[in-house]
C-alpha cells in the first residue's frame, strides 16, 4: 500500500453535524429536517448562534423517522414517537449488554 | 443474472390492487423491521421487500416490470432484451440511490438510469453546477484501532455509472487512516470521496460512522475502557499490584486491600486516548482456586474453622 493511496479523514465531533451535513446523509430534504425541527420533533439538534448543530444520533433518527413516513405513511408526530421509542429501545439493549444479561 | 418475482417477494396476485400491494408492504415492512425483527436475516428480507414495493408501488416502473416478465419465472436465468424499457419514464420517487445501491444486480440493471443519466447527483439536470450528494456507510472497527490508530481496509458497495448512463454495483475498497481515540458513534468524514458533483462542481463526502466490534475482554463506553480484571482471594484481601497487558501497552494496577467482586477500579487516563484520555474501568471478580487437591483442602478446611466468616450475615440483618 502507497502512502498516497491512504486517505485521511477529519472527526467530526457530535456538534459538527450542520443541516446540510445531516440532510445530505440521509437523503432528506434540508426543508423536511427543518420542518421537523421548528415542530419540536428533532430533540437532539440544537441552534447555536443562529446555525443548527447535531448530535451524532441525529443521523440515525431522520433516517428512521424518514422511512417510518415514507414506509407507512405515519404522520411526523407518529414517526418522532417511534423513534423516542426505539432510541430508548437502544439506550435499555445497550444496558443489557454492559450487564452482561444479553 | 436471475428474474425475481417481486409479485411473490411481497406475496401478491399479479393483478393486486395499488392499496393490496401498499398493504403487504406494510404488514412487511412491519414484520422485517431491523429494529424489533426477531428473524434472523430481517435485514436481507426488509431488503427485498423495499426492493419489490420501490417498483410495484411506482405505475411507470411496474408497468414496465410487468411486460418484461411475461413467462417470465422466478430464478430462471434472465437478460433483458436490448431497448427493453423504450418508451417508459422514470421518474425515479421515493428512494435514494443509495438505498438503491443495497438492491440486487436485477434492479441495477432494469432500473438503475432511474432519475436521469446522473444518479448519485442531487439533481440530474445537465448545465448546473450541482454538488455531489454525500454518502454514509457505518463501519465496524476493532477496539484496537481506536486505541493505536494506523489504517484500515473498508469495502464499500457503491453504484457506478458507466459510459450509457447505466448503474452498475462496484465494490470500493479504501484505505481509512483511523483517528487514535476514535469513539462509538462518531463520524469519520472523508472530504470529495462521496457522489461526483454535476457541472465540474466538486463531488460530495464520505461519512463514515464508528462502530465498534464486541471484542472478547473490552468494552468501550465513550472514551472508558471497560475491562473485567480476575483476581485471586489473596490478592483482593490482602491487596496486591498486578500486571495487566492491554493492547496500548502494560500497566501495573494496585488492587486494594479488601477488594471484593463486583467493584470496580479506575485508573485514570488509560481509556481510548484523546484530550483528555478516558480512563480505564476494572470490574473486579474474585476467582476461587478448585479445592481439587489435599493441600487445596486443607487450606480451604484451616480458613472454615479459624475464620468466624458469615458472608450471609448481612442478608439476615
Amino acid at each position: 500500500m502507497r502512502d498516497d493511496d491512504i486517505l485521511i479523514g477529519s472527526l467530526m465531533e457530535d456538534s459538527w453535524l450542520t443541516l446540510e451535513q445531516v440532510a445530505a446523509a440521509c437523503s432528506v430534504d434540508a426543508a423536511w429536517l427543518m420542518r421537523h425541527i421548528e415542530e419540536g420533533l428533532f430533540p437532539h439538534a440544537e441552534s447555536v448562534a443562529g446555525t443548527w448543530r447535531f448530535s451524532g444520533t441525529s443521523l440515525l433518527r431522520a433516517r428512521r423517522m424518514r422511512q417510518l413516513e415514507r414506509d407507512f405513511d405515519a404522520v411526523p408526530e407518529l414517526a418522532a414517537l417511534m423513534a423516542d421509542l426505539l432510541e430508548e429501545m437502544d439506550a435499555l439493549r445497550e444496558r443489557v449488554r454492559r450487564s452482561g444479561l444479553g | 443474472m436471475q428474474f425475481k418475482d417481486y409479485y411473490q417477494t411481497l406475496g401478491v396476485a399479479r393483478d393486486a390492487t395499488a392499496d393490496a400491494i401498499k398493504k403487504a408492504f406494510r404488514k412487511l415492512a412491519r414484520k422485517y423491521h431491523p429494529d424489533v425483527s426477531k428473524e434472523s436475516d430481517a435485514e436481507l428480507r426488509m431488503r427485498e421487500v423495499n426492493e419489490a414495493y420501490a417498483v410495484l408501488s411506482d405505475p411507470e416502473k411496474r408497468a414496465a416490470y410487468d411486460q418484461l416478465g411475461r413467462g417470465q419465472q422466478p430464478g430462471q436465468e434472465f437478460r433483458p432484451p436490448p431497448d427493453w424499457d423504450a418508451g417508459f419514464e422514470f421518474s425515479g420517487r421515493g428512494y435514494s440511490p443509495q438505498e438503491t445501491a443495497d438492491y440486487s444486480d436485477f434492479f441495477a440493471e432494469l432500473f438503475g438510469r432511474m432519475g436521469g443519466a446522473h444518479p448519485g447527483a442531487r439533481d440530474g439536470h445537465a448545465g448546473f453546477r450541482i454538488q455531489g450528494e454525500d454518502h454514509h456507510a457505518k463501519v465496524l472497527l476493532d477496539i484496537e484501532d481506536a486505541l493505536n490508530g494506523g489504517t484500515r481496509q473498508i469495502s464499500l458497495r457503491v453504484p457506478q455509472v458507466d459510459d450509457q448512463g447505466r448503474v452498475h454495483l462496484a465494490t470500493r475498497t479504501l484505505n481509512v487512516k483511523i483517528p487514535k481515540g476514535v469513539r462509538a458513534g462518531q463520524v469519520i468524514r472523508l472530504a470529495g470521496q462521496g457522489a461526483p458533483g454535476t457541472g465540474g462542481a466538486p463531488a460530495g463526502d464520505l461519512l463514515l460512522e464508528v462502530q465498534f466490534k464486541p471484542h472478547a475482554r473490552y468494552r468501550a463506553e465513550g472514551r472508558d475502557l471497560h475491562l473485567t480484571l480476575p483476581v485471586a482471594p489473596w490478592e483482593a484481601a490482602l491487596g496486591a499490584i498486578v500486571p495487566l497487558d492491554l493492547p496500548h501497552g502494560g500497566v501495573k494496577v494496585r488492587i486494594p486491600e479488601g477488594a471484593q467482586s463486583g467493584q470496580s477500579l479506575r485508573v485514570r487516563g488509560h481509556g481510548l486516548p484523546g484530550e483528555p484520555p478516558g480512563d480505564l474501568l476494572l470490574d473486579i471478580r474474585v476467582v476461587l482456586p478448585p479445592a481439587s487437591t489435599p493441600k487445596a483442602r486443607e487450606l480451604y478446611e484451616t480458613m472454615a474453622r479459624e475464620l468466624a466468616f458469615d458472608p450471609r450475615k448481612q442478608e439476615r440483618g
